[in-house]
């Protein structure tokens, strides 16, 4: 099922290589540890670089947003099988 | 070197979500169930979707499809990443389209092995760059056309040379609209001409395609005999464009005039922002409309000048549509096309607000070109929402 949401989150990243890994969120109370990250592209708002990070973990899809200009990030998409 | 992206925007979902691999996924619009297909995984059309197919039939054919809106920001940016990549190894490369290109690789390669092994290395970085899922297919030949045959053989993730010395026996093996820039009308021409096939097309004398195809005669000739064109590809794109059309199909048929006001100025905007990117106007305007039966009633009005102004293209396209609202038929769909076109500038006004118009719209435009479609519209678009506030309510 896949749901279109746009809820913020709290995000714990790594920075490896000059890169942003998300590592795990807590969205709704509950911890998500991301498994992989599949895909990662960036889109201009104005002014504004937006990251978004396509990534999963054993049993869901997630897209993460993070607004560079305010550091925020959001969970705006969910997929889950079956 | 002609490289093709397998699937493309069905590849870069999957890519993207591992849940959607190995299923057979259509992707298509906002709307699920008005939409079209825009793109099929591989396992959707070995089950018979075909791209441009409506959901409906698509779920029809194939009742385990899973629709999935697509997201035209993250194709664009994939493209300009796999073709940073191709960058890495020749600065001659021809964006063909959104999961195409060329890349001459004369010098780079030096010869058919040294391109087989460019090939394969292009892949491998697709592949670090880009994940598993998103493949492409590679066609090498001595000129672009023949490139672009030989990947369309080799779908999906292949790798195909056709050498010089092949080329007839490839194309012989060719169906003759395989071939890029021979489209419908030019395969009836041929038919009619009693010629169904690359070997009998081969064996057509060059001054029998001229007085035919006139100009594109020879490049028929040329191309049927594995001869190198001077316009390689794409003869019938390269044509001059005698019009420009956009079609909308509306979220629910309707006949409420505000809907198809809005509908009918994006259609009228776009259209217009076409005409002032390649600098033409146009003198015609066709307004095209499905009703809720699927009939269809087409009108068409000449103006006195050529215009590629959004606000004259909706008051003149408004006027036929506002005629056909009485009738008792719901409308589903409503086109524009914008025909007669005149390359260069509109004449400049003599009136100084329509000067200012012009002005304005070339700075909209400025804009539009820098952050994107959606960086302006005009205030008719907009629906009136009311949200709430402690004291009661206040317009959006």
């Amino acid at each position: 099922m896949h749901e279109v949401i746009n809820d913020p989150i709290d995000v714990m990243v790594s920075f490896t290589e000059n890169k942003v890994i998300p590592k795990l969120f807590k969205w709704n109370k509950r911890n998500y540890k991301i498994e992989t990250i599949n895909l990662v592209h960036t889109k201009m708002e104005g002014k504004k670089k937006i990251f978004y990070f396509s990534v999963s973990d054993l049993t869901n899809y997630f897209k993460l947003k993070l607004d560079t200009d305010c550091l925020e990030w959001h969970l705006i998409e969910l997929y889950t099988d079956g | 070197m002609h490289i093709d992206m397998n699937a493309y925007f069905a590849s870069v979902e999957q890519q993207a979500n591992p849940f959607l691999r190995n299923k057979p996924i259509g992707i298509i619009g906002k709307n699920e169930k008005r939409s079209v297909i825009s793109a099929a995984s591989y396992q959707a059309k070995q089950l018979g979707v075909k791209t441009a197919m409506s959901t409906w039939q698509a779920k029809n054919i194939c009742p385990s499809i899973i629709l999935y809106p697509g997201d035209p920001d993250k194709y664009k940016y994939v493209m300009n990443k796999f073709n940073n990549i191709f960058s890495e190894f020749t600065d001659k490369i021809e964006i063909f389209s959104i999961d195409e290109s060329f890349l001459d690789i004369t010098d780079t390669a030096e010869d058919y092995f040294g391109a087989i092994f460019l090939a394969q290395t292009i892949r491998e970085r697709l592949k670090e760059e880009l994940g598993d899922y998103i493949t492409a297919s590679i066609g090498i030949s001595s000129n672009k056309l023949m490139s672009k045959l030989s990947s369309e053989k080799v779908k999906p993730n292949g790798i195909t040379v056709t050498r010089p010395k092949n080329i007839k026996k490839v194309l012989f093996s060719s169906e003759l609209e395989d071939l890029c820039g021979l489209g419908k009308n030019t395969k009836h021409k041929l038919n009619e001409m009693g010629i169904y096939n690359f070997e009998q097309l081969s064996k057509t004398p060059l001054w029998t395609l001229k007085k035919e195809f006139k100009s594109k005669g020879l490049w028929l000739y040329n191309s049927s005999n594995g001869i190198k064109n001077d316009a390689d590809i794409e003869p019938e794109n390269n044509s001059e464009q005698k019009s420009i059309s956009n079609t909308n199909t509306m979220q629910i048929d309707t006949l409420d005039e505000k809907i198809l006001k809005q509908n009918l100025s994006k259609l009228s905007e776009k259209t217009a922002y076409k005409l002032r990117s390649i600098n033409a106007t146009s003198k015609t305007l066709v307004l095209k409309i499905r009703f809720d039966d699927f009939s269809n009633f087409t009108h068409q009005i000449t103006l006195n000048k050529g215009t590629n102004d959004g606000i004259i293209i909706f008051k003149n396209t408004w006027n036929m549509l506002s005629k056909k609202i009485n009738n008792s038929k719901k409308i589903r769909q409503i086109g524009i096309s914008a025909k007669s076109l005149l390359t260069g500038q509109c004449q400049q006004s003599i009136f100084k607000k329509d000067r200012k118009n012009e002005s304005a719209l070339n700075a909209l435009d400025s804009l539009q070109k820098k952050y994107g479609k959606n960086t302006w519209k005009r205030a008719l678009i907009n629906s009136t929402q009311l949200s709430t506030v402690s004291s009661g309510f206040y317009h959006k």
